[in-house]
């Protein structure tokens, strides 16, 4: 399969994924534009050198983290302010579990909890809330399964804390 | 907004966002892929030619100066451009300071990248060839602040330079100190993060 060819397939499936990733890692929409073209760059990129020994999911997904991670990290003045998900966990929630009344806000609430986290730990809570499991998660980081599982047990308490029980029910 | 899903369900929430459709092809991607490259060659290029035409501007000054300080300032400032030249061409030119973001796992790409980043913070002074750069400018303007001693009002026509110069040296070592600190202790944490996943 050539590299357009292996790319238009990935651009189709996971096209909404990488933007929902980039808005992931930068709120301003006129960077993330730029953010997105980036990752779409390096994955069609990539593409040429893809072996098949992962599958084209996890090899879009860390193309996209990676590229969006040396994002975060070139932007110093905000990565020192970001904390990890344990940091997180000690710090108080947003209205303490309160219903958020409409999706804009819910969603708001939530990229407001993804913005403050650190990049590996972002890419841990974009992958589980793209519903991917330890394993998955795993491949693409380079973390253990068992490490991801403790990762995710704490963002699932983060998360009941500022969406309620849905934090949990979200399996 | 109509809600669809319930609202603390953070997985429906992220996953049914609004989301806009990527407008670009293949072949856009190519022709914006060269365009890029073309803009870093332009750049590394233009690098080059402002090392070396300072380079020979120098080299011709010293050619004519009479007094030895001043030739070795010259010499030195010299070298210093050649060597910056040569380092535009090392770090700048297309292809060389590509992330190779697909042979790692984001851990590793993610721990490079800060690793790079350190590495050039802490070796900052000895890559750029500042030492070159300032011990040729001292010989140069050292005999003038000699002389200018024995006239005050000569003195204090350099006096703000002095000051400015001081000031910078003063904010850019420790600046430089605290951010290869932070970078380290995130490299540490990774390490430490790592260590306890395997």
């Amino acid at each position: 399969m050539s590299q357009d060819s292996l790319y238009r397939e990935a651009a189709d499936a996971y096209s909404s994924s990488l933007d929902r990733l980039a808005r992931a890692y930068e709120l301003d929409p006129e960077i993330r534009r730029d953010l997105l073209q980036d990752i779409h760059l390096h994955l069609w990129r990539s593409l040429a050198n893809f072996d098949r020994r992962c599958s084209l999911r996890t090899w879009v997904y860390r193309v996209a983290h990676n590229v969006a991670t040396g994002h975060v990290i070139r932007r110093r003045r905000i990565r020192d302010r970001l904390v990890s998900i344990e940091n997180l966990e000690t710090m108080p929630g947003s209205d303490q579990g309160e219903l958020a009344a409409s999706q804009t806000e819910a969603l708001e609430r939530l990229s407001m909890l993804i913005q403050r986290l650190k990049p590996l730990d972002r890419q841990i809570i974009v992958s589980y809330l793209e519903g991917m499991d330890a394993g998955s998660i795993g491949e693409i980081t380079g973390l253990s399964p068992a490490n991801i599982s403790m990762k995710v047990y704490r963002i699932k308490n983060i998360l009941r804390r500022w969406f309620g029980e849905g934090g949990l029910h979200a399996e | 907004m109509p809600s669809e899903f319930p609202m603390n369900d953070p997985r429906n929430i992220w996953q049914n966002q609004p989301t806009e459709p990527f407008k670009m092809s293949a072949d856009q991607l190519r022709h914006k892929a060269q365009q890029r490259q073309r803009k870093a060659r332009f750049e590394a290029l233009f690098s080059i030619i402002v090392g070396l035409t300072l380079c020979v501007f120098f080299a011709r000054t010293l050619v004519t100066a009479d007094e030895l300080l001043l030739r070795t300032g010259l010499g030195l400032l010299s070298l210093w451009c050649l060597y910056s030249a040569y380092q535009a061409y090392k770090w700048i030119w297309p292809g060389r300071l590509e992330p190779d973001a697909t042979l790692s796992t984001t851990l590793q790409s993610y721990r490079l990248e800060l690793e790079k980043r350190r590495d050039y913070t802490r070796h900052l002074w000895r890559k750029a060839g500042l030492t070159f750069c300032f011990l040729g400018l001292a010989l140069i303007i050292v005999p003038g602040l000699i002389k200018a001693l024995g006239d005050p009002r000569l003195a204090l026509n350099v006096l703000p330079v002095c000051v400015l110069l001081a000031i910078w040296l003063a904010i850019f070592f420790p600046m430089r100190k605290r951010r290869q600190q932070k970078l380290q202790h995130e490299i540490d944490e990774l390490d430490t993060f790592e260590r306890e996943s395997q």
